[in-house]
């Protein structure tokens, strides 16, 4: 701990902290462009100039790249310091083009902040500017190189921490260029965070583009919607629409950065089709009548076939007071018929991973800072995707890590891949746990003693499972397996890959609650006559969507409160809209059971640009607010009890009754959040075997891709350009058997659906396996993840035609 | 004809007289007040309705009368009907015991050219225009808002401060004129007018009316810029024209007050009575509207101050003094 | 002494209202005697063009930003030609204070007041201005100046081809 003193203040500091954090810690802040938190320094800005009076090093140095050591004497504010970084700032400013006007940084712009504040006004160079051609860089990010001042953070984001390749520093001297080598979109799902990083205009956000300036948004904390890990991000909205989400940091979860699904899924607030006022019957209605017919038809129900007519369904994406609420409706109606996914085997995967994390939760700063991480069925770029930046991190500060799934997962770093089909992902947990081989053999037990040697040597192992893959069973011995690997001095970590931003907190209240399944052979048999379906869609969601179709047609009464224009909306007599995640305050339980509150940004309503139709907003005083009707789902669950509540309320109320959300009352927002307390729930019990299928037939495999899949994504139209086309992905071994080339049409038979799609041919998945992405919107939309394999049947178009 | 018909008869057309008059002058004492006040800033006052803005009193009549007439929802209705009335008709009566011109005689008959000679034409004078302060009083009381109210209180205490200090520079007039009848009061003056006999009496009684009166520079009852309107502020429409009105014929009233008491009345060379006396009241009329101009308001205890520690004692000190030299010039 | 001041003090102002009141008044007597407002005069907002006739607004809110009544608001866009421009940019005259703000935060002169004070209307969405009112065919105040050719990013002339740049660099060039 090196103490040292700074502007005749001392400070003591963690060994390795640069001067500039020490500063920092101080309250003095010393203009920077080049150094970043996540980064680390490179001295390339020369901004954070101070000078060293005293101590082992001495004159002007660049802050962030001296090590705080014992005796130092600083000064930021000695006069040939001060002038050395006006001078800085006016040669940063030499090439610059000038263009503030016209740049969507201005007004977030660090070089404009630290130009006022160096106090550089007076342009004095006389002579031509630099000029550089652009780059097209995609459908995310705008480039315009004039502006950039050469700190190298794109790069240094792009390629290092974030592992993309396809991004760099090209040039010589005078001629830095921070681009691709030609033309092309952006590879990495991490692109955004240039904009982010940018202390210029370089990089701006091409959706964004023009719309709206920085002091006009409204901005607040929130948590993206968009997966699991409950990455915390700051959206912004103008004119009644959201424009843009850049990355908030929460040092636990994402750190500073966000992927780009989080990052351009805010459209779903503004899709065009989205319930803006309350239905009875198709017919507009306000909420007083809404609400009145809602109860009104359940009293009905219930009076004619008893409470346990009526069942809910929440869902993952709503928040926890929303759950929550819904639990308490069920109390208040009667019925026991309450369930909070749709999708049965992932619920009860997440309520395994919910009853039995415990002591292993691991967050994603204990992923970064692993010496030793097993991924098993998780492919973190397509379910979680800052998942595999934390691995990333983990791995370039030495960590080995091991993944062990038939998809062919490529994270951005050096990992080693063991392709097993996905009915044996049980047997490895198993054999790892037991340290026995016997039921593999050649390369495969070879991989995975290496791993158990690996996961027993290292000093912070993690073990992370996907929820789809693993089902409730292997999640079960993922589990077992973390508390087996877990000594006295050193524990092993476990992390679920759930699908849902509030999974693990629906998981939660569902506790030993009936599943989905339960509640649609209910409603085929009719003992269940009327559903209140809180932003859930089980015609796409359901581990069945066509059973979860067939019992919503026999349904007396579906209630939906809904924020996206989903299919069950469709079969819906009653439709109440719901704000979404950036409209109304809420909490978010993430998939290490993370609290987190996410606030509201802005209000609802039809953004002006709609109701402008792109010209001036209409000349006309009003005053209602258009489409500004939907409310927060717990404030419609409250006002069918009868009850208007305020979210702090509700939150105390929750607090008190469940000890697990003890900590929800002292929540705060832009806080690390706060684990839910370990209630010591029983594991439930885990169901069914997989389909295993027999030597040379193919078992189909649903899941994830990173933009086709994510509910909430799927309806947001900025993430249009980069949705992925439906393909089918065989091994080659497989191919070859059957005869099919890279590209080439097949004809999938399944117990979904049968459809044509085109092959794509690799060595490093898993034989026997046909993995099949979900894209939403597309042929292959019926075909849901998540639910183990299932026999199919694939014969070239060719022959079939 | 019976007698007592044409008593009736004349009585009504001097009331029907002083009250056109009376109506009449104060409207355009409004309109003289806002123009000589424009041209002291070096304004034109109101200029566009009408030539040189004659018509303006009329537009101001129409818009008042024409005005929403809003009450207050926690108003106490009754009184705050009554009060602007109260204001409006303490000061028209009070012109009822001004004598404005030596009797003439009409068809062989002698009319008194007042409405009722009383012969404690003082006294009654007094009585009304401690009366006057009930008009500010209920007023701003009845409103129900703080303003009036603090309006009201203010209207009430100092009226009722500086009625002493001008009842009490009245008894050396009354000393000296030997009657309480204010047609006696004038006829004392035909030598010498009151004011240069008894200079000191005229000056406290010139203060304590502007003072009655609520006029700049004591207008904290309806000081603008810390009470709104003061006692009126929630009056609109006639309601609000009535106080209005009620303040100039005040004006008036208090105008022929001074010419009666100490500017000798109807008295002067060449000019029929009449014309004096209404020069001589337009005059001290035109004296209150310059002193608006000049003065700026007091502060409140500076008002106080002055009313109970310097005119009173000053004029309690004439009543002796007066009284003194009356004795002494008798003896 | 005190007395004595304070006689003083009350009565000369008598004087000067009196003498004042004989003076003829300063007033103007608006509608029938006119007078022409100075030329920089601050009064009803005009958006100007460049001196090729392109719009000069470029949208970029520092108007809208700087107006403390808020009487401001537009939408940026770009046009097909790379250009930014407002896609409605409305002023509320019913709002403005003509403080001139505005005019001052204009980065690229686009937004200028002229002495034209006398336009007002008794309904007061008729105040509403939107673009199509404020735009004129004419450079204002400076008529030279056009924002574009100085903002080095390549709209109205080609990528480094405004008079003081460098035509753009050959990056893949390894000569020193």
């Amino acid at each position: 701990m090196p103490k040292l003193t700074i502007d005749n203040q001392s400070v003591e500091v963690p060994d390795g902290t640069n001067v500039l954090e020490a500063a920092k810690r101080l309250g003095i802040v010393i203009p920077h462009f080049c150094y970043h938190e996540a980064l680390g320094a490179v001295g390339a800005c020369r901004l954070c100039a101070m000078k060293f009076e005293d101590g082992p090093v001495k004159g002007i140095q660049m802050a962030c790249m001296v090590t705080a050591q014992e005796g130092m004497v600083v000064s930021t504010l000695d006069a040939a310091t001060v002038e050395f970084r006006a001078h800085v700032i006016e040669w940063l400013m030499m090439n610059h083009p000038h263009d503030c006007p016209v740049c969507d940084e201005g007004g977030e712009c660090q070089l404009q902040d630290m130009t006022v504040a160096g106090g550089h006004t007076l342009r004095r160079y006389r002579g031509l500017k630099r000029t550089y051609p652009n780059q097209q860089l995609g459908p995310f990010i705008e480039h315009e190189m004039n502006r950039c001042i050469q700190c190298y953070r794109c790069a240094r984001t792009y390629q290092d921490y974030c592992g993309g390749e396809d991004f760099g520093v090209l040039g010589t001297n005078q001629r830095v260029y921070f681009g691709r080598f030609r033309d092309g979109r952006l590879e990495s799902p991490f692109s955004g965070n240039l904009v982010d990083v940018c202390p210029t205009g370089v990089f701006t956000d091409k959706a964004f583009r023009f719309k709206s300036r920085y002091w006009d948004l409204e901005e607040a904390p929130s948590v993206c919607p968009h997966c699991g890990l409950g990455c915390a991000t700051i959206p912004g909205g103008r004119y009644r629409e959201l424009q843009r989400v850049r990355a908030g940091s929460n040092r636990q979860t994402n750190g500073f950065f966000i992927c780009d699904r989080g990052r351009f899924g805010y459209g779903h607030a503004a899709h065009a089709a989205r319930p803006r006022v309350p239905l009875v019957d198709g017919q507009e209605v306000d909420w007083t009548q809404a609400l009145a017919a809602a109860r009104a038809r359940l009293d009905k129900i219930i009076a004619a076939h008893g409470p346990r007519s009526v069942a809910l369904l929440g869902s993952s994406r709503a928040g926890l007071e929303a759950n929550a609420q819904l639990r308490s409706l069920a109390r208040l109606l009667g019925t026991d018929r309450v369930v909070f996914a749709a999708h049965a085997p992932r619920d009860w995967t997440a309520r395994t991973l919910a009853a039995g994390l415990g002591a292993q939760a691991s967050s994603l700063d204990d992923v970064r800072r692993s010496d030793c991480l097993l991924l098993i069925g998780a492919d973190p770029l397509a379910e979680a995707p800052l998942l595999a930046l934390a691995v990333r991190q983990a791995v370039r500060g030495g960590a080995r890590a091991a993944i062990i799934d038939p998809r062919p997962v490529a994270l951005p770093c050096a990992t080693a891949h063991l392709p097993l089909a996905p009915w044996r992902l049980g047997q490895a947990l198993a054999a790892l746990g037991d340290n026995d081989w016997s039921r593999f053999e050649g390369q495969e037990a070879v991989f995975l003693e290496g791993v158990h040697e690996a996961l027993a040597g290292a000093r912070h192992p993690i073990v992370i499972g996907g929820a789809d893959l693993l089902g409730p069973a292997g999640m079960r011995q993922l589990l077992e397996l973390a508390r087996r690997l877990s000594r006295e001095d050193r524990p092993c970590g476990a992390m679920g890959v759930l699908s849902g931003p509030n999974s693990y907190g629906a998981a939660l209240l569902a506790g030993d609650g009936p599943d989905f399944e339960e509640l649609s052979n209910a409603m085929i048999t009719g003992e269940v006559r009327a559903l209140i379906c809180l932003e859930s869609d089980p015609l796409t969601q359901a581990a069945d969507p066509a059973h979860a179709g067939l019992a919503l047609a026999r349904l007396d009464l579906l209630v939906a409160l809904d924020s996206l224009p989903t299919k069950t909306l469709g079969h819906a007599q009653i439709i109440l809209p719901t704000t979404v995640t950036a409209e109304g305050a809420g909490c978010f339980v993430n998939n290490e059971g993370r609290m987190q509150t996410f606030m509201r940004v802005l209000a609802p309503g039809l953004p002006l640009r709609e109701t402008g139709g792109g010209g001036h907003p209409p000349r006309l005083f009003m005053a209602d607010t258009p489409g500004a009707a939907p409310r927060p789902a717990w404030e419609i669950l409250a006002g069918l009890q009868g009850r208007a509540a305020s979210l702090a309320e509700l939150r105390d109320a929750l607090a008190r009754e469940d000890v697990r959300f003890a900590g929800l009352t002292a929540l705060a927002a832009e806080s690390e959040g706060q684990r839910v307390a370990d209630a010591g729930l029983a594991l439930p019990a885990t169901r069914v075997e997989d389909y295993v299928p027999r030597d040379g037939e193919l078992a189909l495999l649903v899941c994830e891709a990173l933009f086709g899949s994510e509910e909430t994504a799927f309806y947001s139209a900025p993430l249009d350009p980069v949705r992925p086309e439906p393909r089918l992905i065989l091994h080659e071994r497989d191919a070859g058997r059957l005869g099919v080339t890279p590209g080439e049409q097949v004809r999938l038979h399944s117990a979904v659906e049968e459809v044509v799609l085109p092959v794509e041919i690799r060595a490093d998945s898993a034989p026997g396996v046909a993995i099949l992405p979900r894209v939403r919107g597309s042929l292959v939309e019926a075909f849901v993840p998540g639910v183990g394999p299932q026999p199919c049947r694939i014969n070239r178009e060719v022959d079939h035609a | 004809m019976p007698e007592w018909l044409i008593t009736l008869t004349l009585i009504l057309v001097k009331l029907g007289l002083v009250f056109f008059v009376l109506l009449t002058g104060a409207a355009y004492l409004v309109l003289a007040e806002r123009k000589l006040l424009g041209r002291m800033q070096l304004r034109y006052g109101p200029n566009r309705v009408g030539p040189f803005g004659l018509l303006q009193p009329l537009a101001d009549a129409v818009k008042l009368l024409t005005k929403e007439d809003f009450i207050p929802a926690q108003a106490d209705k009754f009184v705050f009907f009554v009060a602007p009335g109260l204001a409006a008709v303490t000061a028209l009566l009070a012109f009822a015991v001004v004598p404005f011109s030596p009797p003439i005689t009409l068809f062989g008959r002698e009319v008194p050219m007042v409405v009722c000679d009383l012969n404690i034409g003082v006294l009654y004078f007094l009585g009304l225009s401690s009366l006057a302060v009930y008009g500010v009083a209920l007023g701003g009381w009845a409103s129900n808002s703080k303003y009036a109210l603090l309006g009201g209180i203010r209207g009430l205490s100092q009226l009722i401060s500086y009625e002493l200090a001008m009842g009490l520079s009245l008894v050396p007039v009354v000393l000296m004129a030997r009657s309480f009848s204010l047609t006696d009061i004038v006829l004392a003056q035909q030598s010498v007018p009151f004011a240069l006999l008894n200079p000191l009496a005229f000056l406290i009684f010139l203060v304590s009316v502007a003072a009655e009166s609520k006029r700049i520079p004591f207008d904290l009852p309806e000081a603008e810029n810390e009470l709104v309107a003061g006692f009126h502020t929630e009056y609109s429409g006639m309601r609000f024209g009535l106080f209005f009105v009620g303040e100039y014929i005040n004006m008036m009233i208090l105008g022929a007050m001074i010419t009666v008491f100490f500017l000798g009345g109807w008295l002067g060379p060449w000019l029929p009575p009449i014309v004096w006396f209404l020069l001589k009241v337009l005059a001290v009329a035109f004296f209150f509207i310059w002193v608006r101009g000049t003065l700026p308001r007091l502060r409140y205890d500076q008002l106080m101050h002055f009313g109970w520690k310097v005119l009173i004692p000053l004029s309690l000190l004439n009543v002796v003094v007066t009284g003194a030299v009356l004795l002494w010039r008798q003896g | 002494m005190n007395l004595w001041r304070d006689i003083k003090g009350t009565v000369q102002p008598f004087w000067v209202t009196l003498r004042n009141m004989l003076r003829r008044p300063v007033t103007v007597r608006y509608p029938e005697q006119k007078r022409t407002p100075p030329p920089r005069y601050r009064a009803r907002i005009v958006l100007t063009r460049d001196p090729d006739g392109g719009e000069r607004c470029v949208a970029c809110y520092l108007c809208s930003a700087a107006c403390p009544v808020d009487c401001i608001s537009m939408q940026a866009a770009e046009a097909p030609d790379g250009r930014r421009h407002a896609a409605w940019f409305r002023i509320n005259f019913a709002r403005c204070i003509y403080c001139g703000l505005c005019a001052e935060a204009c980065p690229t002169l686009a937004i200028q007041m002229t002495p034209d004070f006398a336009f007002c209307k008794d309904e007061p969405l008729r105040l509403v201005y939107e673009k199509e009112d404020l735009l004129i065919n004419d450079g204002g105040k400076d008529r030279e100046y056009n924002f574009y050719r100085h903002a080095g990013i390549g709209v109205v002339n080609p990528r480094g081809g405004n008079d003081d740049e460098y035509g753009p660099v050959d990056v893949k060039s390894n000569l020193p």
